[in-house]
């Protein structure tokens, strides 16, 4: 996509995809350019991606978090038990967020956002989110914590 | 990543040419062994099924006496996890949205043929009673089951299901009664799937293709429909016409003579019109070019496939307008979507209320068309240059084979689609919104069109980047994707924007 812009560089590294049989990928995309352009190392793994691979993924780069979009209302199957894949993997304090269209239908945010923070997710996201306030709330999460590539 | 087995493809090389019936036979056993349900599809039976329907249940019947008598008829998307549910669903569309067609939507591990993952989302839908899936998983459930869904309504019953490996779902819905089914081999697999070749999609519709052919054969017409809303974001009338034009010839070198055509809405009322005519005129050229002179193709067209804003009011303009463009642009159905749409898969009643609210539209607008419009003729023009210029080039670069043709224009990046998926399509074009609210490209790719068309295009872009105080680069067209799901105080402000929020 767009060449990142000289953004100050940060430590950190973050996974994306959309999780599942998911093949919403535009605002994904968007996001990662927007993770690149903020001085992120991003590894972007596109629509489609099993709950597998973003943990094989982040286990290979040292990733710091891992950012799970999905938009088909199947996210709530998908996302069950993504914590405890971690936390097999070594990647027990790993930040984890999700974001997008979670359940299926028109549901109470409340209520979604306490299911997903339930499974493990440090933070979920409603529905129409946008770029700017996912990226300020992840600088501040990320600011308190040491990156990953500092500690091996 | 499947869960079940695909037998090997006997690695013939790819060609447009019709399946032998020998051949298809032999993939049809081997296909329908890949899953338990598969055993319950009889042809003959089916075929007996599909002669019993009353006319009013037979979607191919119904396409036609609209198209015939300039009718818009309405059909919405809609699918739940178990039956139950979707029986409850399918009876509110039909009675209190007065759809004319009625859909069953797969849920998504159908559609990428995870039907243990789909069995436990029936599962987890049973215990909990809500739908934790997306879709019906019609392959888990079998033919009897389906038949419930058919016997349940009163209308004809289509089959969507977002697939690039349709070839369970459809020997399956065709044997249940459904009697539409949408989907293609070029838009689905640069739409649906990370994966799969272009080749390969091809191959599987060439399947349906040929499934539905080998009705038609026994005296039973199917819709066949091509989705040509691609990605669904900003996608450009000649880029969606072009693939549509192409999807047709491979389906009528299968034998089809019944292919709809589906466009999604730029949501603007002069382009849309243009790209609706526009399109059933391209198809119809090129397949007399082929020497096809007896296919049908109607047109759908389909609410806006971008994002959708929150508001309810501002979704129901949407809703509303996309009857309105559906109608005044002469298309044969129109496939409807609710205000619930930005907060995903609507409720039953909500997703009835978006037919009743389009079909209010069509009332109104009954009798309107832009023909003479000298905006339009010249719309229409421009697109009809641009499909031209692209399907000619394709149809060269695979010496008159329509599937060699594609495949080798999407490796050259001559054929593309904005934002998709799949690792075998470029991606390099990108649309964006001009001053005047057309969907225009701002970066062609390898697109082969003509300068001064691209011009056109980019004079369009040039005039809105100036008129908002912006430069005319990737952050015009990445803003074009969310611009008509911000809130309507941004869009249309009441009073003056500090600079920086106007941004």
């Amino acid at each position: 996509m767009s060449a990142p812009r000289a953004a100050t560089a940060t430590p950190f590294t973050l996974v994306t995809g959309v999780i599942g049989a998911d093949t919403h990928i535009v605002g994904n995309r968007i996001l990662s350019m927007a993770l690149e352009e903020a001085g992120y190392r991003v590894v972007s793994l596109g629509a489609l991606t099993p709950a597998g691979d973003f943990i094989r993924a982040a286990v290979e780069t040292a990733a710091d978090a891992i950012l799970v979009s999905s938009l088909y209302g199947q996210g709530e199957l998908d996302c069950r038990g993504f914590r405890e894949l971690c936390i097999e993997a070594g990647l027990d304090d790993i930040l984890l967020y999700v974001g997008g269209n979670l359940v299926v239908g028109k549901q109470p945010w409340d209520d979604v956002e306490r299911r997903f923070l339930d499974m493990g997710f440090d933070r979920a996201f409603a529905p129409g989110t946008r770029v700017p306030e996912a990226l300020a709330m992840l600088g501040a999460d990320l600011a308190a914590r040491t990156p990953k590539a500092a500690r091996q | 990543m499947n869960d079940i087995a695909s037998p090997k493809a006997v690695a013939a090389p790819l060609r447009e040419t019709a399946i032998p019936d020998d051949d298809f036979q032999a993939m049809r056993v081997a296909n329908l062994a890949r899953w338990p349900t598969g055993a319950a599809v009889d042809f003959d039976e089916a075929v007996a099924f599909h002669h019993a329907l009353p006319p009013h249940k037979r979607l191919a019947d119904a396409m036609r006496r609209a198209h015939d008598g300039r009718r818009c008829l309405t059909q919405p998307r809609g699918g739940f996890g178990t039956l139950a549910m979707q029986k409850a669903l399918m009876i509110a569309l039909d009675r209190d949205g007065l759809a004319d067609i009625v859909p069953t939507t797969t849920d998504s591990y159908t559609r990428n043929e995870q039907f243990a993952a789909a069995g436990k989302g029936v599962e987890e839908s049973e215990r909990l009673g809500r739908s934790l899936l997306n879709g019906f998983p019609i392959v888990n459930y079998g033919v009897a089951a389906a038949r419930e869904l058919i016997g349940a309504i009163d209308k004809p019953a289509i089959m969507l299901t977002g697939t690039s490996m349709p070839k369970l779902t459809s020997e399956i819905g065709f044997a249940a009664g459904y009697t539409g089914y949408l989907g293609s081999g070029i838009a689905y697999t640069t739409s649906y799937i990370k994966e799969l070749s272009i080749a390969d999609g091809i191959r599987n519709y060439q399947y349906l293709d040929r499934l539905a052919a080998h009705y038609a054969s026994h005296g039973v017409e199917l819709h066949r429909r091509q989705p040509g809303f691609l990605t669904g974001t900003n996608i450009p009338p000649c880029i969606a016409i072009a693939i549509a034009v192409l999807d047709c010839l491979l389906a009528a070198a299968q034998g089809v003579r019944h292919y709809g055509l589906e466009l999604a809405q730029t949501l603007h009322l002069v382009q849309d019109a243009a790209a609706i005519a526009a399109c059933e005129a391209l198809a119809q050229e090129y397949l007399a070019r082929k020497g096809y002179r007896d296919v049908f193709t109607p047109v759908t067209s389909l609410h806006w496939m971008g994002a959708w804003p929150h508001d309810a009011a501002q979704a129901a303009t949407l809703v509303s307008y996309g009857g309105t463009l559906a109608a005044i642009g002469g298309a044969t159905s129109v496939t409807t979507k609710s205000t619930h749409e930005a907060h995903g898969i609507p409720t039953p009643e909500a997703n009835a209320e978006g037919l009743r609210i389009t079909r209010m539209a069509i009332y109104l607008a009954r009798g309107i068309r832009l023909d003479g419009l000298a905006e339009y003729e010249a719309e229409r023009t421009l697109i009809e240059r641009e499909v031209r210029a692209i399907v000619d080039k394709v149809l060269e670069m695979g010496d008159g084979d329509v599937a060699v043709g594609t495949v080798r224009a999407f490796e050259a990046g001559v054929l593309d689609v904005p934002w998709s998926p799949n690792r075998h399509v470029k991606s390099r074009v990108m649309p964006a919104r001009d001053a005047r609210g057309y969907l225009r490209i701002f970066d062609a790719g390898a697109l082969p069109l003509p300068r001064d068309v691209l011009e056109v295009h980019a004079e369009g872009l040039r005039e809105r980047a100036a008129r908002e105080g912006v430069a005319c680069d990737r952050e015009l067209a990445i803003r074009s994707v969310y611009e008509l799901s911000e809130p309507l105080a941004m869009l249309a402000p009441d009073r003056p924007m500090p600079a920086a929020a106007a941004r």
